[in-house]
């Protein structure tokens, strides 16, 4: 790998890394942690107890004005009626033609005051995209990416293990509500959203807390984890990555997220007519999961073949810690998306045999 | 970063160590190999009886994030694979050296053993390695 390391942004966080060993990659731009000892043991540590992971370079945005929500109304295929101060919601934001341009959160403050986390590296083509569709409407956005560190807090145990820190009742904040409270007296954003499966929380404070409320968070018992884990724990969850189920070439109802396509009747956003029609009709290849029978490891871009024929690909694929075994996601002609379906992915030329399965493969939230 | 290096092994520049005991070879990757991979979670090793020459793919070995060769460092037949790690492939990382060997071999040609690396020669070769 011929990586220009000056070229590679780093978190406030980078340091801390280090000086815990952690093997650094280049993800979107960024030099990340992808492990300090083994993937394994951190998703491991993250299903049995807690992880705490360095999200920094994912991209934050505050968006303002008395248009916000038509706004967001306009450019997201979510329904913001759905929404109410101090709850978020996850949505696509969408082209034309119904393909992704990013997967997002976004989390309203009040009714004029939103926040958005999206992704490392979509955020300069988010925040193009958001500013060029404002036209007339009273909205300013501001890009706090980089003034801001961002944590996730993940595991069964991590309401348990944060409750200590923090001055607020975290029973009482449900899935997808957040809010604004201290951890160990510094001001956090804590929001009950995330990316594994299990129960936890991602949080977002002023840089200058970051090495602190990092070790805070360390010194609980949870266990710093890298991106080979966060990767490994999503897969499990079948949660999307953009890029591999979702980008734009795929549409959210291909990848199985029609639920997010809502019909906002009497409102108009971008890509409504091609998804709504997609979600009444169907489209013509579907995410499945995908289970392998021989033995082997299931990768990204891998073929899947039925009969001779080419019929998808392989999105994401991997080792699942906790089933032990391979586990994968894949685009396939609707045709042959009925769990059981015997398929034959290839893996370096050999046809290995599969079937089509249940999703997820683990959820604990 | 200080990797394990037995001296009593030899050594190939792809990764590989080999355990010289008469007529049979017995190898598998080494503690740097092993570190670069990452959790290996899959080996798929060759079958007794397949014959290799030297340079040769003998095994898959995959990780977490990667997928590596076990190269064959002497040409010969393979008269024994651990089947052990297929239910146990993370003793790669944990043993790389006993329980993580992965093939023996039944060597050919004898003057090969000449052209592997000694401990030492291999330490040289891993430190100035640039990843």
């Amino acid at each position: 790998m011929n990586t220009k390391l000056t070229d590679n942004r780093k978190t406030p966080l980078y340091e801390t890394h280090l000086n815990r060993g952690a093997r650094m990659v280049s993800f979107a731009g960024w030099m990340m942690p992808v492990q300090y000892e083994s993937i394994i043991k951190e998703h491991e540590a993250v299903r049995s107890n807690a992880g705490v992971f360095d999200i920094s370079h994912m991209g934050e945005f505050i968006l303002e004005g008395k248009d916000v929500i038509d706004f967001l109304q306009y450019v997201m295929i979510n329904d913001l009626n759905l929404l109410e101060p101090s709850k978020g919601q996850y949505s696509c934001m969408c082209y034309e033609n119904g393909t992704v341009i990013d997967d997002l959160v976004y989390y309203e403050e009040n009714l004029e005051r939103f926040r958005m986390i999206v992704n490392a590296g979509n955020i300069e083509k988010d925040f193009q995209w958001l500013k060029d569709h404002i036209g007339k409407k009273d909205v300013k956005i501001t890009n706090l990416s980089e003034k801001r560190t961002r944590v996730a807090f993940q595991g069964p145990n991590a309401d348990e293990l944060l409750q200590p820190l923090v001055d607020v009742d975290l029973s009482k904040i449900n899935r997808f509500y957040f809010v604004h409270c201290t951890i160990k007296n510094n001001p956090v954003f804590l929001a009950r959203t995330g990316y594994t499966g299990e129960r936890g929380f991602e949080i977002s404070f002023e840089n200058v807390f970051a090495e602190k409320i990092w070790n805070d968070l360390i010194e609980t018992g949870a266990m710093p984890v890298g991106l080979g884990a966060r990767d490994s724990l999503r897969l499990e969850a079948c949660y999307s990555l953009y890029g591999h189920e979702i980008s734009d070439s795929i549409t959210p109802v291909e990848a199985g997220l029609f639920w997010l396509v809502k019909p906002k009747e009497g409102i108009d956003y971008i890509g409504k007519e091609v998804l709504l029609k997609q979600k009444s009709e169907g489209t013509e290849r579907i995410l499945v999961g995908l289970n392998l029978i021989d033995k082997g490891i299931i990768r990204e871009k891998y073929k899947i073949f039925k009969d001779g024929n080419d019929i998808g690909f392989v999105t994401s694929g991997g080792y699942s810690p906790t089933l032990k075994k391979t586990i994968g996601l894949g685009l396939v002609k609707n045709q042959y998306k009925k769990v059981g379906t015997e398929i034959k992915i290839e893996i370096r030329n050999k046809l290995l045999r599969g079937e089509i399965t249940t999703t997820p493969f683990y959820r604990n939230v | 970063m200080d990797y394990e290096c037995p001296n009593n092994l030899k050594y190939a520049s792809t990764h590989e160590w080999i355990k010289i005991e008469d007529s049979v070879a017995t190898v598998g990757i080494t503690d740097y190999a092993q570190y670069q991979l990452g959790d290996i979670v899959f080996v798929e090793l060759p079958e007794i009886g397949m014959v290799f020459d030297r340079g040769s793919n003998a095994a898959e070995i995959e990780s977490v994030k990667a997928v590596g060769d076990l190269i064959m460092p002497l040409s010969g037949e393979i008269i024994g694979i651990n089947e052990n790690l297929a239910d146990n492939p993370e003793n790669v990382n944990s043993s790389p050296f006993e329980n993580g060997w992965m093939i023996k071999i039944k060597f050919s040609h004898p003057s090969e053993i000449d052209e592997l690396l000694s401990a030492e020669k291999y330490k040289e070769i891993i430190q100035n390695e640039k990843h």
